[in-house]
């Protein structure tokens, strides 16, 4: 899990670096810095980033997920992802014992 | 007055659905006309008991939800004048606007729980009203005051080109003006299920709720956190069979684009409107296309005067020409200063005044042959056929995401930053939905400040929509021969910059906090 972390928040800090705020260093995002109330990220840039984290972590939220507080920072969208990527995984096993 | 449309709408289909709001779970929650008639009349009458006389201010910090729906009204029935602010708003503003209106009451909450009415003179509360205690209070109903058309209804706060927001002052008379009219023009009836995303503190959302007063159509609620997701906004727009559609163009650009409007059916949607900022005529004709069966329409005017002139698309417009913002509605006059071209608009919808502010308004206005105009700002021309054309700004303000801004507010904002010692903020067009803002300033030190804390301080003042996209530090902000910040310059760098991050969309990892100092 630890590991996961890791690769969720770089690579969600790197997106935001060079997407959203365009050649900022990536360790002056830190995991609780506020993206969208400290300004980082509007209503817009949050599409992209939603866009973007469906993309790389092969999730799809819904539109009660998408909140300016469930994506306000690192640990925050680390710990959504990874509640995601769980879920997938036991709807996953659910299915392959019905199919058994 | 406005309330009225509500009772009448109430006696005459009590059990028909006013608003549908979608519940947290899959539960959609309905309000009938009768649940939001007794619960708006009851909460007014809480208000005058509470004390509070025709005309004061109740401001409303709350999300676009069936309870700042039944608050409008209860507003508007204890004769009161509704003030709606976005609660997403910076503390500090929402504070700057309720003290600038002298609000007596201010509600406030999210979508989870009731809303908390606190009063501003006693710091007293007023509880929300349940459900069911609601038919001893109708039975006092006929103690609320009467008012007159005249009165007012509601302050919409917009950017000022200081630090403070301007309070655009509207009657009674002026909102009836427009709804009136675009009931009997767009033939909005019962049958009717309205969405307009737009917040309440937005002047698009007098169509929806009013209309749905009026005509005793549904107003159905966007679920506030869809508003910037096109995917989902298409999915609610199929899903909800919505039949009339009104946003910002913004948003129906970001449909088409990234939420493919274009793939999917729509067999209810009659009418889509937009207003608030220009739609660029590719967008009008993939519109048309994606949606067949709808009559779409450009309605135009700034909050000052809400809509103004208005121009259906026409069959088959092919998006080579931009669109005209059109022709008068019917109770509007306009005509077109000759000397500057300014489109200049007087009739019922125009606004009393901006709140507090003689000043401002007496140089808003102008006279020609003893008709009080309202001064656009916007330079116009006008076709053969009759149609005026939108051309631009006279002055420095801006649209992004059909949010007004003005610049001159956000190089205030900056300046403010005690490690700011200058900024000058342009807006050039971003090559794909609308434009983006480029703030260029001038820090205390080389190392005073980094992007994320000018970012930040922003973020603590001004509304997400004025953030600026781009912030670049100079040694110094450059000035034409009069010393005058040189505006036109710092354009053409904004522009070359947003093309150069267009063609590196992948930027040097190196790069430090800071973009490198520009010199003139």
């Amino acid at each position: 899990m630890q590991h996961q972390t890791m690769e969720i928040k770089t690579a969600v800090r790197q997106f935001i670096a060079e997407n959203v705020l365009l050649g900022v260093h990536q360790t002056t995002i830190e995991d609780a810095t506020p993206l969208v109330t400290g300004g980082l990220i509007d209503s817009v840039g949050m599409f992209g980033l939603v866009a973007f984290l469906e993309a790389r972590f092969k999730v799809e939220f819904v539109p009660r997920e998408i909140n300016v507080h469930s994506l306000d920072t690192l640990d925050r969208i680390d710990e959504l992802i990874r509640k995601k990527l769980a879920a997938q995984k036991t709807d996953a096993s659910a299915t392959g014992q019905q199919i058994r | 007055m406005l309330s009225d449309w509500l009772r009448h709408t109430a006696a005459a289909t009590p059990d028909a659905r006013a608003i549908i709001e979608a519940g947290p779970g899959e539960e959609d929650r309905v309000t009938s006309f009768r649940e939001l008639f007794e619960q708006a009349a009851s909460l007014a009458v809480r208000f005058v008991e509470h004390g509070v006389r025709r005309q004061d201010r109740i401001a409303l910090v709350l999300p676009k939800t069936t309870e700042a729906i039944v608050s409008v009204f209860a507003s508007l029935m204890a004769g009161a004048i509704y003030v709606p602010i976005h609660p997403q708003w910076p503390k500090e503003r929402i504070e700057t606007v309720l003290a600038d209106c002298g609000a007596r009451l201010v509600i406030e909450g999210d979508s989870a729980s009731p809303p908390g009415i606190t009063d501003r003179e006693t710091g007293g509360s007023i509880p929300w009203p349940v459900a069911s205690s609601t038919s001893k209070d109708l039975f006092v109903e006929g103690s609320l005051p009467r008012g007159d058309a005249a009165d007012s209804a509601l302050i919409l706060f917009t950017s000022g080109s200081t630090a403070q927001p301007k309070g655009v002052l509207l009657s009674h008379r002026a909102v009836s003006a427009f709804v009136r009219w675009s009931a009997r023009e767009f033939q909005i009836s019962s049958a009717d299920r309205i969405a307009c995303p737009s917040p309440l503190s937005f002047d698009l959302s007098t169509f929806d709720i009013f209309n749905m007063a009026l005509c005793g159509a549904t107003c159905v609620l966007v679920p506030g956190h869809s508003v910037w997701m096109p995917r989902f906004l298409v999915q609610f727009l199929r899903e909800a069979r919505i039949t009339c559609w009104y946003s910002v163009p913004s948003i129906l650009a970001g449909m088409l684009e990234d939420g493919r409007l274009a793939q999917h059916d729509y067999p209810g949607l009659r009418l889509v409107l937009f207003a608030g900022e220009v739609l660029r005529s590719h967008y009008v004709s993939q519109l048309q296309a994606a949606l067949p069966q709808a009559d779409c329409a450009n309605l135009y005017g700034p909050t000052e005067t809400n809509v103004v002139t208005w121009c259906r698309v026409p069959h088959g417009f092919d998006g080579s020409l931009p669109l005209p913002i059109g022709q008068p509605c019917s109770y509007a006059t306009v005509t077109v200063d000759p000397a500057s071209g300014e489109l200049l608009a007087g009739g019922d919808s125009v606004m009393s005044g901006y709140w507090n502010r003689p000043e401002d308004t007496q140089r808003a206005f102008v006279s020609l042959d003893g008709k009080r105009y309202y001064r656009t700002g916007d330079r116009v021309s006008q076709a053969a056929d009759g149609n005026y054309l939108f051309l631009g700004r006279l002055d420095r303000q801006v649209k992004r995401r059909g949010f007004r801004i003005e610049l001159g507010e956000i190089e205030t904002a900056l300046a403010g930053c005690e490690d700011i010692l200058e900024a000058a903020a342009v807006a050039v067009d971003d090559g794909k939905m609308g434009i983006a803002i480029t703030a260029f300033v001038r820090p205390r030190s080389p190392d005073a400040i980094t992007l994320v804390e000018a970012k930040a301080h922003c973020a603590r003042t001004l509304p997400l929509y004025m953030v600026p996209d781009h912030i670049v530090f100079l040694d110094a902000v450059p000035t034409g021969s009069r010393g005058k910040i040189d505006y036109l310059a710092l354009s053409r760098i904004a522009k070359a910059l947003n093309h150069a991050r267009s063609d590196h969309a992948t930027p040097d990892h190196g790069n430090q906090d800071r973009s490198p100092a520009i010199h003139r």
